[in-house]
This record gives C-alpha cells, sequence and structure tokens, in this order.
C-alpha cells in the first residue's frame, strides 16, 4: 500500500507537476509531517500507523492550507485519507479567501483497514483519490438518541468541567483555520477561566456545524478525555444538518460576483 | 524529596504514569494537577471513566475537585494533621495492613503513639474536615485492592514540606498501598528535567545517583572517575547562597536555567544579594529579571537547539533530537560547561552528549544500564541497571523497600511559620494558573498564551469582596510583612473566605515580594504556600 503512494508521489515530483508532497516521515520511531521535495527522501514515508493503526495522524490539510498561504504560486500533492479529503473538499468548498484552490492540490489517497474504519465510527473510510487499498465497508455511528435533550445536555456540561482549554481540539482540527477565533474572544468567553464555561465546548461544537468531518482527530488530542466527535454529532444533529454519510465533493469554484 | 527518601530510600515518583489510570483509589493532596499537570490529569480522569474513587484534598477548590468523589477544603498549612487523622481512623477501625506493617517496615510501634492524639474531633477542629468525610477517605484509601497518593508543591512548600511527606509515605506503608502496579506514592515533579537534574546531583550533598559527597568511599569513587580532588562537605543550599551573597562570604554566582529574582520568596531580600554579587553569571534562553542583574549573560540553547536526553517526573529517561541550528552565539548548556571548565584548568573534552551518558552510566548505579542507543523511542524508566534491563515501571516491588525495611516517622503537626493576626487577617496561598509556566520567561514570550491570561490577579472570595466593597477586576492591594503589590481582584467560590490566592507568574504583581522565606529545617524549602496577608481596595 504504502509503495503505491511512494510511487505516485516520486512520479509527480519528478515530472515536475508539484513541487511538494506533504505527507508524513518516520525517522526511528518518531512519525511527523514533512513536506517531501526529493524523491529520494521518499523511502522514509509514513501512513501514519505508529504502534497501532492510525494512531500517528495529524491534520495535514490544515498544514496544506498554511504552505499554500506561504507559497502562493506552487502546486503540492498530499497524502489523504477519507477523513483528509473530506477536509480538503470542505476547505476548498468554502466561500473565503482560501488559498487552497483545485488547482493547486493533487490528492493521493489510500483507504482505511476495516478495524480502523469501526474504531472511528467512519463513514467512507477511503478518499476518491483513491491510489492504494479496496474501497473497504463504513461504519456509519447511530443517531443520537436526543428524545430526552435535557438529560443529554446536563451529561455534557459534566464533560465540560473537566476542559483544560489546552486549545488542543482547535490546533488538531483540520478545517479549523479562521483568522480570527471566536474561543479566544474575551467578551465572549473569559480567557483566564479554568474550567471554561460549557459555552467553550458548545461554541466550538455550533461552529462544526456542516463543517467537521469526523476525523477524530481533536478526540485524539485531548488530554480530558471529553468525546468531542460525539458532541458535534449530537449538536449537528439538534440543528437539523444530520450526519454526512460520505464526505462533500468538491463543488465547481464560485465565480466572483458581478460588479454592481 | 528529602521526606521520600528517608522513608523509602528513594524520593522519587515510585509509579509511571501510565499506571495511575489503573488505580482504584487515588488521594490527590496539593496538587492542582489540571493547571500544572495536564497529563497526568489525563490518567486521573481515565482512571476515573474505569471506575476508580478519586478524592482531593487542597485548600483551594481546584478544577479535579469538580470532578472528585470527594473533594475537601483543608486549612491551609494543616495537612500533616489531616494525613494523622485519617491514619488514626485506619488503625482505630483495624484496617491497617498489619502483615505489611510486620514484614516490611519499622517504627511502626512509635507513629500508632503518635496518631492515638488525632481523634477525628481534633483532627476536624486542626483542619476543617468533617468527621464523615474522614472516614470516607480513610476507608476508600485503605481498602482499595491499588490505592495511590499523588501530591505536590500544596505538600512540600512549607516549613514542614519534609515532615508532610514523610506523613504520607506513613499512610501508604500503614495501608500497605506500596510496591505494586498502580499502588503507590507519587511525587509530581514540575520542570521536564527536575528529575534529571537531581539524579545527576544537582542537590548540594550528592553526587549522580544519589551518592552521599561525605561517604568516603564514595568520594575516592567519584576522586578516581574524575581525576582531581573532591570536597567531603556538603555544598550550599540556595537559600544559604543568598544569606552567604549578603554576609559576603559568597562571591559569585552562577544561575544557569533559573530566574530567582522572581522565584524565590522575598524578591526585596533576593535582589539586595543579588546585587552584591562580584560576579554574577546567568545562562539562559531569554532575558528576564534576574539576567538584568548579571555582569556575564551566557546565551543557553533551547530544547529544539540542542542534543541530550531529558529524565522526567516518572524517572522516564528520553532522548531529545537537535531539530534546528542553535541561534546566533547560543550553544548547548553542556558545551558551555566544558568550556567554563577548560578555562578553569579542569579539561574536559566530550564529544557529543552521548560520550556525557557513557561516563553517566559508568558511575550512576541507577543508570548504569542507560546508553543512548537503548534511549530512541520511548526511553527508559530508571532504575536500569544493566544493558538488558527492561527499566523499572514502579519502585519497592513487594514491599522491598530501597533502603531495606520502610521506615515510620512519627510526625506532630506543626503550625506554619507565620499565622493571620489583627494586623494581617488574611491567609495568603500561591500556586500556579493553566496558561503559564513558573516565572514566565518562556510562556510570557508567547503572544497566544500571553492573549490567555496578560496580567496577574487575586482569587478572593465573594464574601472578601463584599466587605472590600470591591468588584470583579478592581485593583487590590495585597500587603504582607515583607512587602506589598497590587493586583486586579478575581472574585470566585474557589477560595475560601478569609484566604487569597496569587499566581507567582506576573512580575508586575509578583506573589514572591509577599511570600515568606522561612524555610523547612531539613531541605530548605521555603514556605510559598501560606503567609499571613492584608488586604485593601488600592487606593
Amino acid at each position: 500500500m504504502k509503495q503505491k503512494i511512494i510511487d505516485r508521489a516520486k512520479e509527480l515530483l519528478t515530472s515536475g507537476e508539484i513541487g511538494g508532497f506533504l505527507a508524513l516521515k518516520q525517522e526511528g520511531v518518531h512519525i511527523a509531517p514533512h513536506l517531501f521535495t526529493d524523491p529520494a527522501e521518499l523511502d522514509m514515508l509514513s501512513l501514519g500507523d505508529g504502534q497501532g493503526l492510525g494512531d500517528a495522524r495529524y491534520p495535514l490539510v490544515k498544514l496544506l492550507y498554511n504552505l499554500a498561504e506561504r507559497f502562493p504560486q506552487e502546486k503540492f500533492g498530499i497524502m489523504v485519507r477519507g477523513c483528509d479529503e473530506r477536509a480538503l473538499n470542505q476547505l476548498l468548498n468554502e466561500d473565503r479567501s482560501c488559498p487552497l484552490r483545485a488547482g493547486r492540490v493533487v490528492p493521493v489517497g489510500f483507504s482505511c483497514p476495516e478495524e480502523l474504519a469501526q474504531a472511528c465510527e467512519c463513514a467512507k473510510p477511503w478518499p476518491d483519490a483513491l491510489v492504494a487499498g479496496e474501497k473497504t465497508e463504513g461504519f456509519p455511528p447511530p443517531e443520537a438518541d436526543t428524545s430526552d435533550l435535557m438529560l443529554e445536555l446536563q451529561q455534557w456540561f459534566g464533560e465540560a468541567d473537566r476542559c483544560l482549554k489546552c486549545l488542543g481540539c482547535k490546533n488538531s482540527c483540520p478545517v479549523c483555520v479562521c483568522h480570527e477565533c471566536t474561543l479566544e474572544e474575551e467578551a465572549m468567553l473569559p480567557q483566564r477561566q479554568l474550567p471554561p464555561t460549557p459555552n467553550f465546548l458548545f461554541t466550538r461544537a455550533v461552529h462544526m456545524v456542516d463543517r467537521c468531518v469526523y476525523c477524530g482527530l481533536c478526540e485524539a488530542a485531548c488530554p480530558a478525555g471529553i468525546p468531542l466527535k460525539k458532541l458535534y454529532r449530537l449538536v449537528a444533529q439538534l440543528v437539523g444538518q444530520g450526519i454526512p454519510l460520505v464526505g462533500a465533493a468538491p463543488r465547481p469554484q464560485p465565480q466572483p460576483p458581478a460588479q454592481l | 524529596m528529602a521526606g521520600l527518601a528517608a522513608a523509602f530510600g528513594s524520593g522519587a515518583m515510585t509509579n509511571s504514569i501510565e499506571e495511575l489510570a489503573g488505580a482504584d483509589t487515588i488521594f490527590v493532596i496539593g496538587s492542582n494537577t489540571t493547571a500544572a499537570h495536564p497529563l497526568v490529569a489525563d490518567r486521573l480522569y481515565r482512571a476515573k471513566k474505569n471506575g476508580a474513587t478519586i478524592i482531593v484534598a487542597d485548600p483551594r477548590k481546584i478544577q479535579l475537585a469538580l470532578t472528585a468523589d470527594l473533594y475537601v477544603s483543608q486549612a491551609l498549612g494543616s495537612d500533616a494533621a489531616l494525613i494523622n487523622g485519617i491514619a488514626h481512623i485506619i488503625i482505630k477501625e483495624g484496617w491497617q495492613n498489619q502483615q505489611f506493617i510486620d514484614d516490611n517496615t519499622e517504627g511502626y510501634e512509635e507513629f500508632k503513639a503518635m496518631v492515638q492524639g488525632y481523634t477525628p474531633e481534633r483532627t476536624t477542629e486542626l483542619t476543617g474536615v468533617s468527621a464523615e468525610d474522614l472516614y470516607f477517605i480513610a476507608e476508600k484509601y485503605a481498602k482499595a485492592p491499588a490505592g495511590s497518593i499523588v501530591y505536590c508543591m500544596g505538600i512540600t512548600q512549607h516549613t514542614s514540606g519534609v515532615d508532610n511527606v514523610k506523613s504520607l509515605a506513613n499512610l501508604a506503608m500503614l495501608t500497605g498501598q506500596i510496591g505494586r502496579e498502580s499502588t503507590g506514592v507519587n511525587p509530581l515533579r514540575g520542570q521536564n528535567n527536575v528529575q534529571g537534574a537531581c539524579d545527576m546531583g544537582g542537590l548540594p550533598d550528592v553526587y549522580p545517583g544519589y551518592q552521599k559527597v561525605d561517604v568516603p568511599e564514595i568520594q575516592a569513587k567519584f576522586a578516581k572517575a574524575w581525576g582531581a580532588e573532591l570536597s567531603p562537605k556538603a555544598g550550599l543550599k540556595i537559600p544559604d547562597m543568598l544569606s552567604g551573597l549578603n554576609d559576603g562570604s559568597v562571591k559569585a554566582l552562577i544561575v544557569v536555567g533559573e530566574n530567582p529574582m522572581m522565584s524565590d520568596p522575598d524578591q526585596h531580600h533576593v535582589e539586595q544579594a543579588l546585587k552584591k554579587t562580584e560576579l554574577l553569571v546567568v545562562q539562559d534562553i531569554f532575558d528576564h529579571q534576574t539576567a538584568q542583574l548579571a555582569h556575564v549573560v551566557l546565551p543557553g540553547a533551547s530544547y529544539a537547539e540542542k542534543d541530550g536526553t531529558f529524565s522526567n517526573t516518572e524517572r522516564r529517561i528520553q532522548r531529545l533530537h537537535k531539530a534546528v541550528e542553535p541561534v546566533g552565539d547560543s550553544k548547548a548548556d553542556w558545551e558551555i560547561t566544558q568550556e567554563i571548565s577548560n578555562r578553569f584548568g579542569y579539561p574536559m573534552n566530550y564529544a557529543s552528549p552521548s560520550e556525557i551518558m557513557d561516563e553517566i552510566a559508568t558511575v550512576t548505579p541507577q543508570y548504569a544500564g542507560i546508553s543512548f542507543e537503548r534511549l530512541e523511542g520511548e526511553g527508559l524508566l530508571w532504575p536500569c541497571p544493566t544493558q538488558d534491563h527492561p527499566g523499572t515501571k514502579f519502585l519497592h516491588a513487594g514491599g522491598k523497600f530501597a533502603r531495606g525495611k520502610g521506615l515510620f516517622h512519627a510526625i506532630e503537626w506543626r503550625a506554619p511559620a507565620e499565622v493571620v493576626d489583627e494586623e494581617y487577617p488574611l491567609w495568603l496561598t500561591t500556586g500556579r494558573a493553566h496558561v503559564h509556566y513558573h516565572t514566565g520567561t518562556m510562556t510570557r514570550n508567547s503572544p497566544s498564551l500571553h492573549a490567555l491570561m496578560p496580567e496577574g490577579f487575586a482569587e478572593i472570595n465573594p464574601v472578601e469582596a463584599e466587605r472590600l466593597g470591591v468588584s470583579e477586576g478592581e485593583m487590590l492591594q495585597l500587603t504582607t510583612r515583607r512587602g506589598t503589590i497590587q493586583a486586579k481582584a478575581m472574585i470566585t467560590d474557589r477560595v475560601r473566605p478569609g484566604m487569597v490566592f496569587v499566581p507567582f507568574h506576573f512580575m508586575e504583581a509578583c506573589a514572591n515580594v509577599l511570600t515568606n522565606p522561612a524555610l523547612d529545617p531539613v531541605c530548605k524549602i521555603p514556605e510559598f504556600k501560606v503567609c499571613a496577608v492584608k488586604l485593601d481596595k488600592a487606593a
């Protein structure tokens, strides 16, 4: 599986189609994001399986966003899982001053094994740009029972008590790219307070409606073990956005509005 | 550390961090774990999820209290009374582990006689903790299949710091809650490498591996290894250095990676001492208040700019890899030390930190099996005595203590050095906030952390706010016998009426202008955690 990704990345780099390939690199036991520019380096590429399956994942798409901003002329390749591709499409689709444009990014995808898909409750554990692996079965999560909403929400207030406000959820989120973040607004959320008011969790949850790609990186990052993905699903469900069973596909680039 | 070493023979965390997630009862005392050790808090949260009972004892209603099964707010400086009171109930109810006591410990009878005096009635009077809560703690801890204690500076930064630690060690031996998986006494260390600094002899009375300088055989061993004549006398502790500067017996000071102008108690006294140095050398990565006073500043390299190891709170020796070259003229600390030594005429020519580790292994029993090769990955937990030893997850296995038999200490509670009176009617305690680290040398240079908490504050109870006519964010004036500061009021029931909390990260509202430099008689740790203060609305 890995070799196919390496081969494709090598092809893209040597043909000059892309200036760099964003993926993971393994040195010793350490796996970290790396922008490969030299095809010879690609032997050190890692899919992100360290001690366990998919336990060394990173928000590569967010890093790509930053790279694209810094190098506005370059074209990039990026290694993607199903969730990474959903995040990529999410950013490509957003009507904002996104430095990512479909033409600037070449996704090179691989599928996740069933075991990981099940652990992640992932509805679509493979990307459309599938280069390595087979389309594996998805495991969409059951809808939350919201018949007793107050009871459900009260449990979440208890979860909020544990929040250490490390902002790991925000920093690890592949689609969290706002230049100004509500979570850092003193007027909205008193900054020095610990635990933060439940507002902190719920504000972020509302902002994730229709944006969350359910990659679970926030949950993996959370030192307080707060089941954030579950919260984001619940809130999305409550505001009627439901659970996306398949990732958003890229929409055609919007035309600039006509001058009035 | 001195307290735990006296009881068990080793002063470090007895367990690895991960094991805490598997404990059945965890007694957290004097540790604001979520703010100061979030990754340990992660294990406490996981233990709770696994069904563990979490008990928190802290004068301040810290965040962990919100998730705890029981939270008690003991009076400031009453820890030894609280612990003795718990031991009293355990013995009275016959919940002690007599087999463990008989097989593995000494000094039990004296201890047992001493705690007779700590009846629930008297303990409640001294600590403010109800008898019902005392029974709950005693029973849950004593009867847990795996009971662990977690403590931090709230226990140690007192004039009775060493005694408090010995009292906790008593509790663990009394119940046999030590020497098994997820079962032990765990002091949390703050800095990433403070355990390593102590391991390497960064204490005045020991060589690497806690080998005493005044034991002739040990002294001979190091004299031979280093090819030098060595002093048989213990060196000076920090407070002794400062008083030495004041009386002229100490002339020069090298300060490496520390900011005593803010981290030591009674700031005015510290400044006076440092200004008397004939030579003050400060080696650090950022400018700070102590560096401002220095004659020479040596730029050290940050963690990303050097190779080496860090030994963390759970005795884990971890490899550090250089990611970028040192900025400007800065150098790794070992290179600076080596160059200074060479100019003093004692030649050192280590080519790399790996070579230094090889030497450490030859003279330090706990590190004897360690080499850089073996440290790749997750590192190793000492003791690791041989090259094929896998490292040690928990200490004192099967009640076989490092010192032989575990030693009970019959420790009476002692009041803090300074108590409230008419002139200074409120209790002051100091500590940390989740955003900043220590004196802020590093964290206050970070724009995102600065934005979260740009300035200092003083926590007061709504009762106090009403009495003073102060509202949230208004300026308070705090005065102790040492000095005066001003800080914004944060009104919260985290602190009780009659109590004030000030974090010590902020130069402009410097908690250590106020704190009491009274010392523990054994380890000379200052009483940062309690003194008497007067509170006014700032004019």
